[in-house]
Order: structure tokens, then C-alpha cells, then sequence
């Protein structure tokens, strides 16, 4: 097994905000990332995943220091903490963190040529000869699949595809030990999107990458990570790899998300029970006091309005932040079944 | 039985810098009483555009209906006036749009704005209507309708915005409903919910339902028959599980090899993505007299770039556009 290559410890990103009802001078807060720990181990994938607001693009986000939110706690690349970054430890951080954004639109300077984008970070935060960065940017180019001749090309000269392939070449072309990719083909057509994780993947094989692969998407999730980290209102519910986690789900939200999708396989559409969380998530400002799903999970008893529940696997790789697993009472699978 | 909606031979043709372009081509289809159906494609395939046209709005001064016709009960609305149309929409054919965001009024209630629907097409009071714009929030199942009414766009979630819409559209309680991705904008959650709400609905009324979508998977959950469309042309046609299990057309199977569907027994096994290489052509390719898809096609042979395929009928139910249908 690969050794952890980033280890996130107690991160928790908050966000000032004005509001009515707090006294002059006083700041309330939005927890959008409320402590959450997890280890990444070099080369592989892990995937975040969730609900819009659930804080997996902050959390993500806060690894970069891309956030302008308050950030606390600690990420640990390879046995160093990357957190508390001056200008020049942040410049070295940067050259091994790099993001791939979800909109291939407004992720590229319009008025820079493919080839100054994908050079950008180089100039910036390497000292490299311009005729080492000129060999880097042309193989990158070939890397991700674009003719050299398009090098000389605006961004507006591209298809949304396209465009993807040149924000993956500036986010390799420091060499980073960790990309974070932000939703990178939820704004792709279908077709287009095949070709894109195709891309991934085949680039983390060949320069054995590490991804934090952000998504909402369960299929592209589960084609494309190792393990998961499944998010609900800033907190971390459930952490398991892949097969565990998409074959025997523990929390019941995980359980519902996975529900929710929409199957073409018909077996799948007859077994599974469609599990249906009702309303929305809660307001970020006024969170319930015990476990953040309660108001919406099928199987809630009383003491998980007043306890929250911790993050833990007895023992296991399986994390879940569930009372009703942590008591091992019954698996809240069954008891949905039961209920029903 | 003469079927509700039946669209034959739809020719629409959009203006463009570059000359006159046919996004919809020859298009032909019918809808039954109570029947659901589904358009399937990327974007810049003319699904919107055929939702468009069947609702009488198509773009003033830049698209047209230059041949075919839309019947609708037997009436020809590619040839009424606007009077009329303006009557059949949101009364007889309604729609609902994929940005629930944009699409209501962010200075009114939403209250003010189920109600403006059922003044101006039921002729209710002014009582009358808010009564029933509080039942039909209660329909499509939002919490506490005696004083959500009252809210303005912004105090709703996506979801909740996009059950005002769909308040909104059933309101005068129409024959067709077109769904024009109408959970694309919002969460796995959500969107299940609203998947069920539309089931239950038009399990009540027999509302017909045309959904336009590019994901196979909300395909299967919501449609009988589908219909996928690439370049403004039909290329495939048929009930919605044939489809799945045996496209006949390389496009309909390039767009469900390509996504990675969620499966029942995940396995270490993660074989690579069949990719469709290229994207959908630009308009000042479309109407040629060849198969639009074969710069795509991994099937191409000299044929299909010299003459545009016929719809053949497979398999009694099937319907494609290939050249090589019968091998696919």
C-alpha cells in the first residue's frame, strides 16, 4: 500500500457574515468546513462528494489556500505543513497544489494565447530557462491530446473540451504532487466529459498523479475514484474506499445519495428501494444541535437530535459518523427497510 | 385513436451570420394521451428548439417554421395565430425550463405569480386565484403553503423554485407538459424528488410529458419512448428500455457507453470510458445530404458521407437512421 502522501487534520473554513439580530460590532460566522480530518495516499484518487453547500469545494478549496474564508488546521503534504504559508512558502506550495476548475469558460484568461496560459504558472513560480519552459509546454500540449500548432490559439478559439484539456495542462505543468479537480467535467456534454476523465485518468498512470476529485456526480465518482469522503453540511459523514462504500453504504445519507441517482440498469431500478430524504438541508446559520441530518433522515432517534456523532470505524478503514452504527445496533440500512 | 400531438415533417430554419441553417430537419413524431416521451442528445442538437416550436416560441426575425406541420389535436399550430397560441400556451401545453432560477419573476410573490396564470386563462378572481395558487403549492408538496406563498423567488430553494414552476405550468391543468431539463440545475436529492412528483402528477391528471434531457439515466426513470436527436435530425426512435438494452444507432450507443452509469455490484474492475470522438458539428454543417454524425462514427464507410440515411423500422418498434443499422 502507498504511503499517505497528504494528510488533512481538524480543517475548518468560516466565513464572516453580516446578519440581522447580532449587536453592533459583533461578527456571526458560517462554519461552511467544520473540522474535518482525512489522508490522501500518493497516486491514488480520493473523492468528495456531496450536496451544493455541503462545503466540498471549500474544503478542497482551503487545501490550496483558496479560500478567503478563516482557515484553520492543519495539511500536511509529505511530512510538512503547507498551512501557515509566508508569500514565499506559499509560492512553493502552489508548485505542488494545483487546481483544474470547473468551468473551462471563465477559468482562462481570455486574452492570453493557450500556450502563455499553460506557461503561467512556470513564469511565476518556477526560475526556469524560457527554453525549458518553451520543451514543458510543448509537451504538455501532446500530453493532453492538442495539436502544437494550436499553441498560438485564444481561448475563444477552443470547444468546451478543448478548453478543459488546456486548464489540465497549466495545472501539470509544475509538476504538483496534488491536483484538486473541481467539478472538471460537470459543464462538459456528455460525449465530451468521456473523453475528459479518460484523460485523467490516463494522466495519473502515466505521471502517477494524486486527485482530490470533487463531483456531484455519482457515476463519474465511482469510475474515478479510490476511496470517498462523502460531505453533508461541512462535516465528513462517511470515508470508506470505493468498493466498500458504493456496495455497503453505513450512513444513511450515503444511502440515499446513492439512491437518488437515476439507473439504467433495471436490475438496479428493482432492487435498490429508492430511499426519499425529504425537504432540504438545513440552514447553514442555524445548524440542529446533534447530528446534521437528523431533520431529514428516515431513521433518527431521539438522542441523535442532542449528540453529535463522532467520525469513526471501530477499528476499520469504513469511517461513519452515525449513532446508529457507532452503537452497532443495526445497520441503518436495515433499519429503513424495517421501517418501511 | 388520433394521437394528441403529432408533428410531422418539421422543418425549422434559424438565420445566422453565415446563411440559413436547418436546425430541426425533417422531423417527424407523435405523442399519445397520457404518454411520456423524451428527447436525448448534447447540446446543439435542436431538442430545445423542437420545444420551442411546439410552443409557438420560436426567436422572432431569426428562426421559422419553413415546412411541416405541428397538429395538435388536430389543429395545425404552425399555422394559428398568436392569438390563439397565446391561449394554448400555459392553458393546453405548458413548460418548464431548466433554470428555476431565471425563469420566475424575482419582484413577485409566487403566490402573485401561479395566480397571474389562472386570472389570465381560467378568468378567476382575484380570491379564487390565490386560494388555489396555496392548493397547488400543497400539490407539489411544499411545506407550509399558507404562508410560503407570500415568498419571493429568492427566500425558495432550487427545488422549491423549480415546484413553483411546476405550479406554475400545471396549473390550468394541460394536456402536454414539456419538461426542458428540469433537474439539471439541481442536486441527486432533489432532483429524485422531483422525478417523483411529475410521476405522481401525471399519474392524477394524464398530463402527457415531453422531457428533454441528455442524461440516459433520468431517461429510463421518467420516459416510455424516446427519441435522440443529433445535428437537428432524428437518429433513433424507440420504447425506452429496447433502446437501452440494443441501440441501433452507433450516436444512441456512443451517448450511453460514454457516461459512467452507477451500478449494482462494483467490482475492482474499471475498464476506460468509450469515448465519441469530436463534437457535435456547428450549424453551417447542418442539412447536408450525408449522415451529420459520420465525422464521429466509428462505422463510417464512403455511403454515409455521399447520402443522408432514411429512418428504417427494426425490430417492429425501433426506428434508426443508419446506413448500418442493421449491423449495430
Amino acid at each position: 500500500m502507498m504511503p499517505e502522501l497528504l494528510d488533512v487534520r481538524n480543517l475548518s473554513v468560516r466565513f464572516p457574515v453580516g446578519r440581522k439580530g447580532t449587536g453592533w460590532g459583533q461578527t456571526s460566522y458560517l462554519t461552511a468546513v467544520d473540522d474535518i480530518s482525512f489522508t490522501v495516499r500518493k497516486g491514488e484518487t480520493l473523492a468528495i462528494v456531496g450536496e451544493s453547500g455541503s462545503g466540498k469545494t471549500t474544503a478542497a478549496l482551503a487545501i490550496a489556500q483558496l479560500v478567503a474564508g478563516e482557515t484553520s488546521g492543519e495539511v500536511v503534504l509529505d511530512g510538512q505543513d503547507i498551512m501557515p504559508a509566508g508569500r514565499d512558502q506559499l509560492r512553493a506550495m502552489r508548485r505542488k497544489v494545483q487546481v483544474i476548475f470547473q468551468d473551462p469558460y471563465s477559468s482562462l484568461n481570455p486574452r492570453k494565447r493557450a500556450e502563455e496560459i499553460v506557461r503561467e504558472p512556470l513564469d511565476n513560480l518556477t526560475n526556469k530557462p524560457a527554453r525549458e519552459k518553451r520543451e514543458i509546454v510543448d509537451r504538455l500540449f501532446q500530453a493532453v491530446g492538442l495539436r502544437p500548432e494550436q499553441k498560438r490559439l485564444f481561448p475563444h478559439q477552443f470547444s468546451g473540451g478543448q478548453r478543459q484539456r488546456i486548464g489540465i495542462a497549466r495545472a501539470l505543468s509544475t509538476q504538483p504532487e496534488v491536483i484538486i479537480c473541481d467539478e472538471p467535467v460537470s459543464a462538459l456534454d456528455v460525449a465530451v466529459q468521456a473523453q475528459i476523465l479518460n484523460l485523467l485518468r490516463r494522466l495519473q498512470s502515466e505521471f502517477g498523479l494524486t486527485y482530490i476529485f470533487i463531483s456531484h456526480d455519482l457515476g463519474v465518482v465511482q469510475h474515478m475514484c479510490d476511496s470517498v469522503a462523502v460531505m453533508y453540511m461541512g462535516k465528513i459523514v462517511e470515508h470508506a474506499d470505493r468498493l466498500a462504500l458504493f456496495n455497503n453504504p453505513q450512513h444513511p445519507y450515503t444511502a440515499a445519495l446513492l439512491s437518488a441517482v437515476p439507473s439504467i440498469d433495471p436490475t438496479l431500478r428493482d432492487h435498490s428501494k429508492r430511499i426519499l430524504i425529504p425537504g432540504d438541508p438545513p440552514d447553514p446559520l442555524n445548524l440542529p444541535a446533534g447530528c446534521r441530518f437528523v431533520s431529514r433522515c428516515p431513521v433518527a432517534q431521539l438522542h441523535c437530535r442532542e449528540l453529535v456523532p463522532e467520525l469513526t470505524g471501530n477499528g476499520t478503514e469504513h469511517l461513519t459518523a452515525c449513532h446508529l452504527v457507532d452503537a452497532d445496533l443495526v445497520s441503518p440500512m436495515q433499519a429503513v427497510r424495517e421501517a418501511e | 385513436m388520433e394521437p394528441l400531438l403529432k408533428v410531422e415533417n418539421l422543418r425549422i430554419e434559424l438565420k445566422t451570420r453565415a446563411g440559413v441553417a436547418p436546425v430541426i430537419d425533417d422531423l417527424s413524431f407523435e405523442l399519445g394521451q397520457g404518454e411520456s416521451i423524451s428527447f436525448v442528445g448534447e447540446s446543439g442538437c435542436g431538442k430545445s428548439m423542437t420545444a420551442l416550436a411546439i410552443m409557438g416560441l420560436l426567436p422572432e426575425g431569426i428562426g421559422r417554421v419553413a415546412s411541416g406541420r405541428i397538429l395538435f389535436g388536430g389543429e395545425d399550430l404552425t399555422a394559428a395565430s398568436d392569438r390563439r397560441l397565446r391561449d394554448i400556451r400555459g392553458n393546453e401545453i405548458s413548460m418548464i425550463f431548466q433554470e428555476p432560477m431565471t425563469s420566475l419573476n424575482p419582484v413577485y410573490t409566487v403566490g402573485e405569480q401561479i395566480a397571474e396564470v389562472l386570472r389570465a386563462h381560467q378568468g378567476l378572481g382575484q380570491r379564487a386565484a390565490w386560494t388555489m395558487a396555496a392548493e397547488l403549492l400543497d400539490a407539489v408538496r411544499i411545506p407550509n403553503p399558507g404562508r410560503r406563498i407570500d415568498d419571493y423567488p429568492f427566500q425558495m430553494s432550487g427545488g422549491q423554485r423549480q415546484r413553483v414552476m411546476i405550479a406554475i405550468a400545471l396549473a390550468c391543468k394541460p394536456k402536454i407538459l414539456i419538461a426542458d431539463e428540469p433537474t439539471t440545475a439541481l442536486d441527486v436529492t432533489v432532483q429524485a424528488q422531483i422525478f417523483d412528483l411529475l410521476r405522481d402528477l401525471r399519474a392524477q391528471t394524464g398530463t402527457s410529458i415531453i422531457m428533454i434531457t441528455h442524461d440516459m439515466g433520468a431517461v429510463a426513470e421518467m420516459a416510455e419512448r424516446m427519441i435522440v436527436m443529433y445535428a437537428g435530425r432524428k437518429v433513433e426512435e424507440g420504447p425506452v428500455a429496447d433502446v437501452i438494452a440494443h441501440a441501433r444507432h452507433p450516436y444512441t450507443h456512443g451517448l450511453i457507453s460514454c457516461v459512467p452509469h452507477i451500478v449494482a455490484n462494483l467490482t475492482e474492475e474499471r475498464e476506460e470510458l468509450t469515448e465519441v470522438p469530436g463534437i457535435v458539428p456547428g450549424l453551417g454543417e447542418f442539412g447536408q445530404d450525408m449522415c451529420l454524425f459520420s465525422a464521429r462514427c466509428p462505422r463510417v464507410t464512403e455511403k454515409c458521407r455521399s447520402a443522408r440515411p432514411p429512418e428504417a423500422m427494426l425490430g417492429g418498434s425501433q426506428v434508426s437512421a443508419c446506413w448500418h443499422a442493421e449491423e449495430v
